[in-house]
């Protein structure tokens, strides 16, 4: 029942779009993380769902029904903030059971529901506290308690962990997974921080500028990032981006050469292209020689050298100078690349590396749009992504 | 969990009856229809008991004053009244007669006004400094010594009067006797509270005992707001006491300051209660005493005219400050 | 309450050291002993001089009237029937509890359309508002004496508004507390305003998603957490109407049974009793009473809700 249906949504500020023409269908129990830089419109449109903010055009769904102009009591969703946002000058008790009360619950019923969410949530034991008086993780727990004790139809969760430290993020994460599905509510959850996305969700909709990119489980959006957006920004640390154009003998750019038939891609000689590979897909030469299909070799210097511990973050850099340009990483002539721990690098040291080509992506540089996601020979009707929703038009 | 899912929604829906029904009008209302049906109740108070006066006021002052007959107000006059006021034509005619030495009314009112504004204000700003100074430190019997020195601040303007009047009544009080042993040679008056000049001094004393606790009361808000870590950093700095009042509670309190002056400003500006309790306002005309005075004469169109003066003059005075202040923040 | 200073009591343990030359000593090898003593010396000054006045009215009180001349520092005698005789003479007592009343209702009358208000200009930005608060700020600026005789007009019947006149409210409450509404309104706006203002946007969010309208939101949430801000606006409105002159004095024709406020209880000795100055100190005193116990309660309140919000804009 708890289906969630954004229809041509849009909105529209003075003299700033910060939503353009969503279309989102989330279904019954699903968990979907919003992803996105911030005022990317993510925010906005997890507002558009709680009705804190109504549409300029378009119609909202949930479970089945147009709440498009209701308020945000009307519609049986419940959400937890980024700043928590528990009543300060309510105990939790009186947090947890605030929307039960407005609703004219019986009191029995109240507390049963009441203590059944603290057991969920571990507060039992708490419910005399005030807000004021308990940990980061603590009161978080009762803004998630406060949301699930109305039972509703959709949860609305707004980088609910952004403002807890780094550990108890990690270990909310995994209880927020839990709770999904113990309850199996379709949970809606706003991050700017993609590896969360990843982990958590059925499916992530990355959004940019106001624009749904993508909206694909977490492992299709990386290894087939419908445009140049979501490549860069799904992934940590970002896929290497290099700008180029098609020849009769596949890529060619300032630094490097890939080489392919462009025929059996839908691309022609002339074509701007933009060449994306992720860091773990590059090897070093020697050691590329096990994969099933490396590029020819490319020859680079090494420049800064980050030991992970479990693997070695290398920036390459393609010519003898630095040139980085934040903006458009494409336009920069570095490489990053992941190799094992034991790897003996030094830093400006040749190196030689290959690409796989099975991991490679090509890009139109003009739209961004995906054209390919390996390079190795197969039918040209391939094409983009092919998944849905993914199609932004400008 | 569906079932008890729809239990919630028909509870919420439950109850439709014309108050659910105004409610949900309510809710559907955008930003700003919603905001100017808030503030409707506001607007409607001070448009009857604020704005319409003002107007009306305002539309009198261009209207002939109508000492007899029927009619409250005379002709349309256009700007005869302030024409009259500002340049002394109406000196002997209109307004009552005068005071304080001078030849104007108008322009002695102005120049009590004046004094009463400048000096009142200086004193208090630096007085009530002084005192939130003390009151922002730590001590035993704080709590005591805030509310003493806070004190005047609520006391009723007419026993404020009274108290004054009390003091420097002769006969009553020992220091008008000593007042005139001490200065009766510099012009003090032995019956000071008729004497325009001596009486002037009483009021602006009487004000600045009552309203420099107004002033240390913000001033002090200011003082506490100031982060308290900024004056360890101060110390672990080197800083002497001296140093770190010049350096970082004076300017961080100074957009307070400020602003406390101008609120000060404003209301100084319309003295009149006090004036009218302790001495009277043929001794001290103020500008506001002008206009109550040819107000109770019946020259409803003089008095509106000084009345808009008046407000002109605050208003410039107000800009004045706001333009040569902007900078400092805070106002 | 106050947290004691510990240098205050530092300082008092060392003064038995010895001796004049001793502290002068002391206080050249810690200048913090200087700068106590500058500080006491100070805050006497301020409290002799602030105290002073009332004071002054407690000697003459006290003082039997036919004593009263050129009066020092000390009392002559001992009466302190003045204070009984005050509420015979003139029904003092209904002159202070219409002070009271007329100051409760616009208390009441004004937090509740600020609230409405504050709430609008701390938490929406509609059109006009910038408009709307400079117009309520350009209110303070008139004195007091221009609205006075339109209002006496409309408070005395002599308004018509489509064929009906205007409600006679001279002589009955409605003449003051309308005023006094109107006149400290915009003082509590701009308190609220800022209070309001500070509560995150999420508090509101959090209790419009759990089910209240968004004046439910106002009500339930914000209010409540503004208590201090609002404990302000209420106590400054409540003192500004019983220090209030103007429409005091000029609204109602002085009878305490026609609502006439503290004013005419004190003007009625000043005027009539003119040679009672017993009486006169005596009601001053009383007539401070009330409202220095609403101080001594409320001024941490005035303070911290001053700090919190009130001057940040």
């Amino acid at each position: 029942m708890g289906d969630v249906k954004l229809e041509n949504v849009t909105k529209r500020y003075e003299d700033v779009t910060a939503v353009d023409n969503m279309n989102i269908q989330i279904h019954d129990g699903e968990f979907v993380c919003l992803v996105g830089p911030s005022g990317c419109g993510k925010s906005t449109t997890m507002e558009m769902v709680a009705g804190l903010t109504m549409p300029t055009e378009g119609t909202v769904h949930i479970a089945g029904r147009e709440v498009t102009n209701l308020p945000p009591k009307d519609r049986g969703v419940a959400m937890v903030f980024q700043n928590i946002a528990l009543f300060p000058h309510m105990d939790v008790y009186d947090n947890i059971s605030f929307g039960l009360r407005l609703r004219n619950f019986e009191k029995d019923e109240i507390d049963r529901r009441v203590d059944k969410a603290a057991e969920v949530v571990q507060l039992e034991g708490m419910l005399d506290r005030m807000p004021d008086e308990m940990s980061g993780g603590q009161r978080q727990r009762v803004a998630i308690a406060r949301a699930i004790v109305r039972q509703p139809d959709v949860f609305l969760m707004d980088e609910p962990l952004a403002n807890l430290d780094a550990k108890l993020r990690v270990h909310m994460r995994t209880e927020l997974q839990r709770l999904h599905k113990d309850l199996e509510t379709t949970v809606i959850y706003v991050t700017h921080d993609q590896a969360e996305a990843m982990t958590m969700s059925d499916r992530i909709a990355i959004i940019d500028g106001g624009q749904l990119q993508q909206i694909d489980p977490p492992l299709e959006c990386y290894n087939q990032p419908a445009n140049l957006f979501v490549a860069g920004f799904i992934g940590s640390p970002s896929m290497n981006f290099v700008e180029g154009e098609v020849t009769e003998n596949g890529f060619t750019s300032e630094y490097m050469d890939v080489e392919f038939d462009p025929s059996n891609y839908g691309v022609s000689a002339g074509d701007k292209v933009t060449l994306g590979v992720r860091p773990e897909d590059i090897y070093p030469a020697e050691s590329g020689r096990s994969i099933s299909s490396p590029t020819g070799e490319i020859r680079t210097k090494t420049d800064v050298i980050e030991p992970m511990g479990d693997e070695i973050f290398i920036y390459l850099l393609l010519s003898e100078e630095v040139e980085t340009d934040l903006e458009d990483p494409a336009a920069s002539n570095q490489l990053l690349i992941s190799v094992p721990p034991d790897s003996d690098v030094e830093e400006d040291q040749d190196m030689s590396v290959v690409l796989d080509r099975n991991k490679i992506h090509l890009f139109d540089t003009e739209s961004g749009q995906a054209i390919e996601h390996s390079l190795v020979a197969s039918p040209a009707a391939s094409g983009a992504s092919g998944t849905s929703g993914a199609e932004s038009d400008d | 969990m569906s079932t008890e899912q729809s239990t919630e929604q028909t509870r919420s829906r439950g109850g439709s009856g014309a108050f659910s029904g105004a409610t949900r009008w309510v809710e559907n209302l955008n930003d700003t229809q919603f905001a100017y049906l808030l503030l409707t109740p506001t607007l409607l108070l001070l448009g009857v008991i604020s704005i319409w006066p003002l107007l009306s006021t305002f539309i009198m002052s261009f209207q002939a004053d109508s000492i007899r007959g029927a009619a409250q107000i005379g002709e349309f006059v256009g700007l005869e009244n302030y024409i009259g006021v500002l340049s002394g034509a109406y000196n002997t005619v209109v307004l009552p007669q005068p005071f304080f030495d001078l030849s104007s009314p108008f322009t002695s009112a102005l120049i009590v006004t004046f004094i009463f504004v400048v000096i009142s204000v200086s004193f208090e700003t630096l007085i009530g400094f002084g005192q939130a100074l003390v009151l922002d430190q730590d001590f035993r019997g704080r709590r005591w010594v805030r509310v003493a020195i806070i004190l005047p601040w609520a006391i009723p303007l007419v026993i404020q009067g009274l108290i004054f009047y009390l003091l420097f009544q002769p006969g009553i009080s020992f220091l008008p006797d000593m007042l005139y042993n001490l200065f009766g040679g510099l012009g003090w008056s032995q019956t000071p509270l008729v004497s325009s000049s001596n009486a002037l001094l009483i009021v602006i004393l009487a004000d600045i005992w009552k309203t420099s606790a107004f002033m240390a009361l913000l001033i002090l808000a200011g003082l506490q707001s100031v982060d308290r870590s900024l004056y360890d950093v101060a110390k672990v700095a080197g800083a002497s006491k001296w140093q770190s009042f010049k350096l970082i509670t004076f300017p961080l309190v100074l957009p307070t300051v400020l602003v406390a002056m101008l609120f000060r400003t404003i209301q100084a500006a319309r003295v009149y209660g006090l004036i009218e309790t302790m001495a009277s306002c043929t001794t001290v005309p103020s500008l506001s005493c002008l206009v109550v005075s040819t107000f109770s004469v019946r020259r409803y169109g003089t008095a509106a005219a000084i009345a808009f003066i008046t407000a002109a003059i605050i208003a410039v005075i107000v800009s004045v400050y706001i333009i040569k202040f902007r900078d400092e923040g805070g106002v | 309450m106050a947290s004691e200073g510990g240098t205050a009591t530092r300082s008092s343990d060392s003064d038995s050291q010895g001796g004049y030359e001793g502290w002068v000593q002391s206080s050249i090898q810690n200048p913090d002993r200087a700068y106590r003593a500058a500080f006491y010396v100070v805050m006497i000054f301020f409290l002799v001089t602030t105290l002073f006045p009332l004071y002054w009215l407690f000697i003459l009180a006290v003082t039997p009237n036919n004593m009263i001349s050129n009066m020092g520092l000390l009392p002559k005698g001992f009466n302190p029937g003045a204070f009984v005789e005050v509420f015979t003479t003139l029904p003092f007592h209904w002159y202070m509890f219409n002070s009271f009343i007329l100051a409760l209702i616009t208390t009441v009358i004004v937090l509740i359309l600020a609230s409405l208000a504050g709430y609008v200009f701390g938490r929406f930005d509609f059109k006009g508002r910038g408009a709307l608060m400079l117009l309520i700020l350009a209110i303070s600026y008139f004195p007091p004496a221009a609205f006075l005789l339109p209002l006496f007009r409309l408070f005395t019947g002599n308004i018509e508004i489509l064929g009906l006149s205007s409600p006679m409210l001279y002589n009955t409450p409605g003449a003051l507390f309308l005023p006094f509404s109107a006149l400290s309104l915009p003082l509590a706006i701009f308190i609220l305003t800022t209070f309001y203002a500070q509560i995150p946007d999420g508090l509101e969010d959090a209790a419009r998603v759990e089910g209240t309208t968004r004046l439910g939101a106002l009500f339930r949430v914000i209010v409540p957490l503004s208590a201090p801000g609002v404990a302000t606006a209420a106590v400054l409105t409540f003192i500004w109407v019983y220090n209030e002159f103007f429409f005091s004095f000029l609204m109602v024709d002085g009878q305490a049974k026609n609502w006439a406020p503290i004013v005419w209880g004190i003007l009625g000795y000043q005027g009539q009793y003119s040679a009672s100055y017993n009486l006169m100190a005596a009601a001053g005193l009383i007539g401070v009473l009330p409202i220095a116990i609403l101080v001594v309660i409320a001024q941490e309140k005035i303070v911290s809700g001053l700090t919190a919000g009130a001057l940040k804009e």
